[in-house]
């Protein structure tokens, strides 16, 4: 970390515990004279409370009320949260986000890996290499997930003809409920393995060679020196990675809702055939914006919520608590 | 309305307060929602919902409004009721779809009540099932009726000769009348031609049997029935095109190349889906023909066009939908859309009798009247639509992950409970 | 290791990673085939692989339909404004942090910390009734809000600005008599410019690209962004897709384009952020 830096009048920083009375006027004109500075790291704070905590706080009022958005809302306890522990369709969407976001992440930091070494070893081509991998994460994921469907589909996806070529029936990729989750974890596996890729290629440049030319000599092999040397020391990066795609990962909502959308009409939860892409989020977005059951939404929004906690903790075991 | 939210706000927000004043001088939401003010009458409706030439037209007839139309993609319901919520840009005129139109009912004091603008002197011109439909239980009319969606079979003609089953209409209804007759057929088919499926997925039959029935998932007693012999006989129906090996399976997207390219033989729907067909496949005008449908006619569908009580001019309003939907636009609707009109002053008019292009030059109200005219009633609770859905999931589940049709049926009816629960229906 | 053995493997090193460029690619070329042939040429077995002649007629289809141009324009607007907005109040937020010290700083800068990792997505139902009362539904006005309540700018260009900017040229400045904005505005800008440059195009991306709060409070058909459009697009053109690949064509282009332009410098900082954080 870089050097503190001060830019301080005067000699003695910080808050002092034992002044007399009079100190504490000219803690407070001390304080009143930072106004530029409190000022200046303001706007984020009023944005933020406005817009994101107080929201919050509602959300969780909200869902000990039955509201509709039109009346008053109707104070019912913990009932909302004793409907969302029965709801099948609930356990089935919590299900669903978590087996995909599985289906996704974990495939994608190993790629992310190898495709990392493979870059660090590359001396040619790295900038373009970069780019091109890099490319899909600043895609839009509507146009994304409108390409996924048109391509994976049954009756006309270049998939399945891809698959006939090699004689493989075609595969109901988007009646399948396994498929359907397979399909959704492949958009979000591509798209967003070449970001990590190329954090965790920052990360192993950083790796000062000497470790390497140590091991070498000491007669590590190549794979000894991947899983002793760069793992170990790219743990923080990998952490960071796996929480960022936990926490976007798990409230995924554009790629069923725009793959599936024109569903909503017949099965108002949508998420395809046998609901199998419903996601908690997409299942929230119907509760609240297609139903008007304010209430039942924000019980769920805080379930999805606590259920990320959840998981952030785990991976926050799994992956940082071992060492040191 | 206004005084309870301002309340809801301040006792949760006062930094909410301080956002809102510091942005936008704590504007509030004018009741005129409509931009423009009352000389503008905006207008929703969903591709298909009405016949964009009809519309096209009513923008050039009212000359004292402007009349903006929008199309509205993606989940109309949902569009319209959030922007309800939101109080601004509700349009003075919307589409409302039959299935829908239950669930708005409690709800009537959020549209103007048609009768007081004068529908009540047309309403001897509409169909009286339809229009009660678009009723509320104690006479005002929220939804004014665009179409009905009497049901029949659409079936491929070349598919049908090329594996020795009749072609004419009037043999395919007596031959396939019942579902049994039907599913038979349709083992025929898909023998002779083992790409072609009989129909696309068993929702469809499931949908298709309830609405032949005089009762749903909800009694007049606001009792869940969900749980007996008629549905349970549905249900039973619906997964037999699974068990013989004739369902396509379909329940995405792909149904659009898959129309086109003769993976289906025939189409179970309304009136309207013609339209569905015609535009996803194109290069089979000329091959399909309709016939009366198997287990007799059903009402599956068809909208209603209302004025949400914000509007700002309700009279033009309600100018523009008698305009739009007088029978002579009606049976343009018919033509343009395949909107089958609910009036039934159209059924003699010519656009009605004349032959159609698309189904080789049949005359296809000779299937749509005599079906519009059997039309069996049922009424449809507004938690109706909600029970239901439970239904199709499972029968997708056992249609593509092969689940347990008993178990798929006790978790149907254990989960239509518990909404229908939810939203005040004694089971 | 033999020279023979050294060049096949740095082949098959090269071969490997052109096949994940290729992965990652292709999708791009495939969807302006796709955008450039009829739905008929989409649908066909074996499908078409190369680029027809359509693409015209397509997006003027398009423009047609839903008022794609008017929603790029909104999107190009909104993002915009957005990241004038962001870059303005993050890094003068994040400059403080860094070069200055007053009462509470750290404890402030720890309660940033904290409301980060809040997923803010769960309060959708209570910031769409804000925008309701406040009258900014249907508005471009909301979609600016999200990305100026993200701290990943203030941490950003904090780290930055802890290391590109000297103390000894604000201390000097402050000695000139340059009041806090101004130091600022002559010595901190100047010198996180390349900072602001990774920050500009990380919020101009997500903001274009943001679907859901877009989804939500544009409610009036009119005034949509290109996401929100892109998506009805695919609902009403269900059945001619070349017309819907043609939209997210338009939908993906611009900003690959201007992503290739400024890549490396975007890929550099952004390694460098992630590492350092």
């Amino acid at each position: 970390m870089a050097t503190r830096s001060t830019v301080e009048p005067r000699p003695q920083p910080g808050s002092a515990h034992r002044r007399p009375a009079a100190g504490r006027a000219r803690r407070r004109r001390r304080v009143l004279s930072y106004w530029p500075q409190y000022l200046a790291v303001s706007p984020f704070f009023v944005v933020f409370t406005g817009f994101a905590l107080v929201p919050i706080m509602v959300t969780f009022y909200l869902a000990f009320h039955d509201w509709d958005g039109i009346g008053d809302p109707k104070y019912v306890g913990l009932s909302q949260f004793r409907y969302l522990i029965h709801d099948h369709t609930f356990w089935l969407a919590l299900w669903n986000t978590l087996v995909i976001w599985l289906l996704a992440t974990v495939p994608m930091l190993f790629i992310a890996l190898v495709v990392a070494s493979m870059l660090n070893s590359a001396k040619r081509l790295s900038g373009f290499y970069r780019v091109a991998y890099f490319t899909p994460s600043v895609t839009s994921l509507v146009a994304i997930a409108i390409f996924f469907f048109a391509v994976f589909s049954s009756q006309y996806g270049i998939v399945n003809a891809t698959l006939h070529v090699f004689g493989v029936p075609a595969v109901p990729w988007m009646t399948n409920p396994w498929t359907i989750k397979i399909v959704i974890a492949l958009l979000m596996t591509w798209q967003w393995v070449g970001y990590n890729a190329i954090i965790y290629l920052a990360g192993m440049q950083a790796i000062p060679t000497e470790l390497y030319e140590a091991a070498r000599i000491d007669g590590a092999s190549a794979a000894q020196r991947f899983f002793r040397i760069t793992i170990p020391l790219l743990r923080p990066i990998i952490l960071f990675t796996v929480v960022v795609s936990t926490v976007t990962g798990l409230q995924s909502f554009t790629e069923p809702q725009v793959m599936f959308g024109s569903n909503a009409a017949t099965n108002p939860n949508s998420g395809g055939p046998g609901q199998a892409g419903l996601t908690v989020m997409l299942y929230f977005y119907h509760q609240a914006f297609d139903n008007n059951d304010f209430g039942y939404g924000a019980a769920i929004s805080w379930a999805l919520f606590l259920f990320i906690l959840l998981i952030v903790a785990v991976n926050w075991r799994l992956i940082g608590g071992r060492d040191r | 309305m206004e005084l309870s939210r301002r309340r809801f706000l301040q006792t949760s927000a006062l930094t909410a307060a301080g956002v809102a004043a510091a942005a936008a001088c704590g504007k509030s939401s004018s009741p005129n929602g409509a931009a423009g003010g009352s000389s503008t009458i905006s207008l929703w409706y969903w591709g298909g919902g009405l016949s964009d030439k009809v519309v096209a037209d009513a923008v050039k007839h009212f000359t004292s409004v402007t009349v903006k139309t929008s199309v509205i993609g993606g989940d109309f319901k949902q569009k319209l009721l959030t922007t309800m919520s939101g109080r601004k840009f509700v349009p003075d005129v919307t589409g409302i779809k039959g299935e829908d139109i239950a669930s708005f009912l409690p709800r009537a004091e959020r549209f103007i009540d048609l009768n007081t603008l004068g529908a009540d002197k047309l309403a001897s011109q509409y169909l009286g099932w339809k229009w009660k439909q678009g009723s509320t239980q104690d006479g005002k009319l929220i939804g004014f009726p665009i179409d009905i969606g009497p049901t029949a079979l659409f079936y491929r003609e070349d598919l049908f000769a090329q594996a020795g089953l009749p072609t004419d209409p009037a043999t395919v209804a007596s031959q396939l009348a019942s579902w049994e007759d039907y599913f038979s057929a349709g083992v025929e088919l898909h023998k002779a031609l083992p790409k072609t499926f009989l129909l696309n997925n068993v929702g469809s039959v499931f949908n298709m049997v309830v609405g032949q029935g005089t009762t749903r998932f909800i009694d007049t007693n606001n009792h869940f029935i969900g749980d007996q012999d008629h549905i349970r006989r549905a249900w039973d129906l619906a997964l037999r095109p699974l068990q013989l090996g004739v369902d396509a399976k379909i329940n995405d997207n792909s149904w659009n190349a898959a129309i086109g390219n003769g993976a289906l033989g025939t189409e179970i729907g309304a009136a309207w889906h013609a339209l569905d067909i015609s535009s996803a496949a194109p290069g089979t005008k000329g091959t399909w023909r309709v016939a009366a449908g198997p287990g007799g006619p059903a009402n599956i569908g068809g909208s209603f066009l209302a004025i949400p009580a914000t509007s700002g001019n309700p009279k033009a309003a309600f100018d523009l939908i008698s305009w739009l939907l007088s029978p002579q636009n009606q049976a343009r609707g018919f033509t343009d859309a395949a909107l089958f009109p609910s009036s039934p002053a159209s059924y003699t008019l010519p656009a009605l009798t004349a032959a159609d292009p698309f189904f080789g030059g049949q005359k296809t109200i000779e299937v749509f009247g005599p079906a519009a005219e059997k039309i069996p009633v049922a009424y449809e609770a507004p938690a109706d639509a909600a029970a239901a859905a439970p239904y199709f999931s499972e029968l997708t589940s056992v249609e593509t992950k092969g689940k347990s049709p008993d178990q798929a049926w006790a978790d149907a009816v254990s989960q239509a409970k518990s909404i229908a629960a939810k939203q005040g229906v004694s089971i | 290791m033999s020279r023979r053995l050294r060049v096949g493997r740095r082949l098959g090193l090269h071969a490997l990673l052109m096949l994940g460029v290729v992965v990652s690619l292709f999708p791009f070329y495939w969807t302006i085939v796709m955008a450039t042939n009829t739905t008929e040429d989409i649908y066909r077995y074996p499908p078409k692989l190369t680029f027809g002649s359509h693409l015209l007629v397509n997006i003027r289809q398009v423009f047609d339909s839903i008022q794609f141009l008017g929603s790029l324009l909104n999107s190009l607007l909104v993002a915009s404004v957005a990241t004038v907005l962001v870059l303005f109040v993050d890094s003068l937020a994040a400059f403080t942090f860094a070069k200055y010290r007053f009462p509470g700083r750290d404890l402030i800068f720890g309660v940033l910390l904290g409301l980060y990792l809040l997923p803010t997505q769960m309060a959708l139902i209570p910031q769409f009734i804000l925008m309701v009362d406040i009258g900014w539904v249907g508005s471009l006005k909301p979609l600016v809000l999200p990305s100026l309540a993200n701290a990943f700018g203030i941490f950003w260009m904090r780290q930055y600005s802890l290391q590109a900017v000297p103390d000894e040229l604000v201390e000097a400045s402050r000695l000139d008599g340059c009041g806090f904005l101004r130091q600022y505005w002559h010595v901190g800008l100047p010198t996180i410019r390349p900072g602001l440059a990774f920050l500009g195009i990380y919020t101009f991306i997500s903001v274009w690209n943001d679907y859901v709060w877009p989804l939500v409070v544009l409610v009036n058909p009119d005034r949509l962004t290109l996401q929100v459009a892109l998506a009805q697009l695919n609902t009403t053109h269900i059945t001619n897709y070349s017309v819907v690949m043609a939209g997210a064509l338009l939908a993906v282009l611009p900003l690959v384009l201007v992503f290739t332009l400024f890549a490396r410098h975007f890929i550099a900082d952004a390694t460098k952020g992630a590492v350092r954080g």
